[in-house]
């Protein structure tokens, strides 16, 4: 309002102009480093002190190491080795490439993210409540921090503090990676799949923290979302199959029934018509790509075939049931290709090319919507002046 | 309003055509209500000038008005704190005090009425108002893993003081409140008393114009109390606007310019709380001879109550035979000219007047009689 002394006209329109010397206000979403990092900085010291923070990582690595070598051994045992029955189970190491790489690395990624949404919640499903509740969080507000520094501030803390997590397990992907069979980018596009994937846990829990007046409640319901997207939504994608099955008509080119094999002709397909069972997975799909499993296991890159061991792909049988549960069921099938002869060529039905483009970013940005609307709920309560107190909270 | 500049209006641009003036304060028609060095500011041109000119105008609330779902925390609240003084915030449990301190801090919208900072409504200027304000809350929760120091910095990063200046801030703060010793141990080693002054620092760290303290003594040993009364009529003298809430009375009896009595959720009207102060208060006066002084009494015809509070030999004594020795004795006393009176004619008379001096706080004894005319 600097114009108002250096220009005699009538005062500004707004009833209550700024005092000159006043930096401009800054908004409600305005966002500095200075300010994200002070707050970051703040949760951070009081996590890592007041938490037997040390004690927690080495547990998590003592245990992923566990279940690394379990994990090493049993699908040693399983698919390893068809060169030399017997002996390698008892030799761990990445000198053989008797154990399903892929198999391994497939199952420590999910363990890593299990444990990860396990491990996020309680980061930072009580950071807004669980500082109300202790009488820091007013006095955050009150200075000149936006919400949304103290909001994006305190989930930067807890994504770091995950991320810790994650850095820790490192070591046994790329252990992993040493038994063959697993593109290095594999490592690089699972951890960066993780990473965000914890992040939208933390901000989800952010959310609830500063919906509920109790820190055990933001973490229950925290809990029960992470669940719904990870357990619950495969389960009902389960439970609908019935729904989306069907008695349908469908088109077969086939070798007519009536056909004399011993004729010794070669036989000439027709098309029919047929009422078949038809399951319209395309229809529920979404249920599966929501779920960060799949994410994570329609995101990495492919197994390289046939470089080493047996084993089954983890994630890639995920990425082809999840693409073919997109695809859904064919309306016409052949089923003279190729027998007897008869080629495809003369075919009225169209060759069927299942759909095999990517299904996690729309997974990913549904997570990552979740999220978002986390945060922007945490930013929503942190405004201050408060109009309304949600029920049961305090301001001070 | 006439067309003559009025003071504060003087300092400005002589250019400045007199609607400018008129026209503000007519926005805003209470305005002049307080007419002392904060309360008729507020009006536009006027704020932005106390604000360049470093002086805090105060603060101000006018029919202040807050509910929370059925209960009515503030139902009227008009108030002023001037810039400069020490201004007590008095008022039983469950009057309103916390809940005007969380408006006038910026964490409240009022229902109804309006609030000024410094000049500044912290509801529209929120950023503005909580730059110049330094609120220290009744429940002050700390960080306790953090030690004293890393507390004030990151509060003065919070509030956008460059490294060096929070580090000096920092420092000096401490020295402030006496807590170098522990600056570098965590805050969940420090008592009550010294999270208090934690807090208090913490307050003050970015040099706010108006200081809102919500009990503040509350948990400090007598010598941190003294501290306290010293810090806080130092930030008045300073230029400072300092409101105080509490329910102990001499303690704030000591470090209050003014006071202002919260009851329902109502300011109590000024003129009734001056009334209140003026009106006869009990004094007890004190001799070597107790039966000179009570002699002395019956004869100029004056009535008193035997001490007994302090002197329990007194008690049930009548006027007629007292025994002799050193005692005291209560009586209604019209102000401090009245106790000049008594005291100059009990000493004329020959009487051995040992002390002479108000029974409680002025502020206790106001409190007091407000509460009496309420029933």
């Amino acid at each position: 309002m600097s114009t108002d002394l250096s220009t005699p006209v009538a005062p500004a329109p707004e009833p209550d102009p700024t005092p000159s010397g006043i930096a401009p206000e800054r908004g409600t979403w305005a966002l500095s480093w200075h300010g994200v990092r002070t707050v970051a900085v703040l949760d951070l010291r009081q996590r890592v002190r007041s938490t037997r923070w040390m004690a927690a990582l080495v547990v998590w690595f003592v245990v992923v190491g566990a279940v690394t070598w379990l994990t090493w051994v049993a699908t040693d045992a399983a698919f390893g080795s068809s060169r030399d029955y017997g002996s390698t189970s008892s030799q761990v190491g990445p000198t053989i490439a008797g154990p399903a790489g892929p198999t391994v690395f497939g199952l420590i990624v999910f363990f890593v993210l299990f444990l990860g949404l396990l491990v996020s919640p309680t980061l930072s499903a009580t950071a807004i409540n669980g500082d109300r509740n202790a009488g820091t969080l007013a006095t955050l507000q009150v200075t000149l921090l936006t919400p949304a520094e103290i909001a994006v501030g305190k989930l930067g803390a807890s994504w770091v503090a995950a991320l810790a997590f994650l850095v820790v397990s490192v070591p046994f992907l790329i252990l992993a990676l040493t038994a063959g069979g697993t593109p290095v980018l594999s490592v690089v596009v699972c951890l960066l799949v993780l990473a965000l994937l914890l992040a939208v846990v933390c901000a989800i829990g952010l959310g609830f923290s500063a919906l509920t007046a109790r820190t055990s409640g933001s973490a229950v319901l925290t809990y029960v979302t992470v669940a719904g997207l990870s357990v619950i939504s495969p389960m009902v994608f389960g439970l609908t199959v019935p729904a989306i099955t069907t008695a349908e008509p469908v088109r077969v080119w086939n070798v007519p029934a009536d056909f004399d094999w011993y004729a010794g002709e070669p036989p000439t397909c027709e098309l029919t018509t047929q009422s078949m069972t038809r399951t319209h997975t395309e229809r529920t799909w979404w249920l599966l790509a929501v779920n960060p499993f799949v994410i994570v296991a329609d995101a990495a890159p492919g197994a390289r075939s046939g470089t080493s061991g047996s084993g089954f792909d983890v994630l890639g049988g995920i990425r082809e049931l999840v693409r073919d549960a997109r695809t859904g069921p064919p309306t016409e099938i052949n089923y003279c290709e190729g027998r007897f002869g008869t080629g495809g060529a003369d075919s009225p039905v169209a060759q069927r090319e299942p759909d095999r483009s990517v299904v996690w970013p729309w997974g990913l940005a549904v997570n990552l919507l979740l999220g978002a609307a986390g945060l922007a709920t945490a930013v929503r309560r942190l405004t201050i002046p408060q109009r309304t107190l949600p029920r049961g909270t305090r301001v001070a | 309003m006439p067309n003559t500049p009025d003071d504060d209006t003087s300092a400005a641009d002589p250019s400045l055509p007199a609607a400018v003036p008129s026209g503000g304060l007519s926005r805003e028609p209470a305005a002049g209500v307080g007419g002392t060095l904060g309360g008729g500011l507020d009006s536009g041109l006027g704020a932005g000038l106390t604000a360049t000119l470093g002086q805090g105008s105060g603060l101000t609330a006018q029919g202040v008005h807050r509910s929370f779902g059925s209960v009515r925390a503030l139902a009227g609240v008009d108030l002023e704190a001037h810039a400069g003084a020490v201004t007590a915030l008095v008022g039983p449990n469950g009057s309103g005090k916390t809940t005007l301190l969380l408006i006038f801090a910026g964490l409240l919208v009022p229902d109804a009425g309006q609030v000024r900072v410094g000049g500044v409504d912290p509801v529209t200027h929120h950023q503005a108002a909580r730059a110049r304000t330094g609120w220290m809350p009744d429940v002050f929760g700390t960080w306790d893993s953090l030690t004293a120091r890393e507390v004030l910095l990151t509060f003065a990063a919070a509030y956008r003081l460059t490294r060096e200046r929070a580090e000096a801030r920092t420092t000096e703060l401490l020295e402030t409140v006496h807590l170098t010793e522990f600056a570098d141990l965590p805050a969940s080693v420090l008592s009550r008393g010294q999270k208090q002054r934690l807090g208090l620092a913490r307050a003050l760290v970015h040099d706010p114009d108006v200081l809102l303290l919500d009990e503040p003594a509350s948990g400090l040993d007598p010598r941190s109390r003294v501290d306290l009364r010293i810090l806080l009529r130092l930030l008045a003298s300073q230029g400072k606007t300092v409101l105080v809430s509490s329910h102990v009375l001499t303690e704030l009896d000591e470090m209050a310019d003014d006071a202002i009595f919260l009851s329902g959720g109502r300011t109590v009207p000024a003129g009734t709380v001056a009334t209140a102060q003026a009106a006869p208060r009990t004094w007890r006066l004190r001799a070597l001879s107790l039966a000179a002084l009570v002699g002395w009494l019956t004869t100029v015809g004056a009535t008193w109550l035997p001490d007994d509070e302090r002197d329990p030999a007194a008690r049930g004594t009548g006027p007629g035979d007292p025994p002799d020795g050193p005692g005291g004795v209560l009586l209604q006393v019209d102000g401090e000219a009245g106790a000049a009176t008594l005291l100059r004619d009990a000493v004329a008379a020959g009487v051995p007047i040992t002390s002479l001096a108000p029974v409680g706080g002025a502020l206790e004894q106001a409190y007091l009689a407000l509460e009496e005319e309420r029933r």
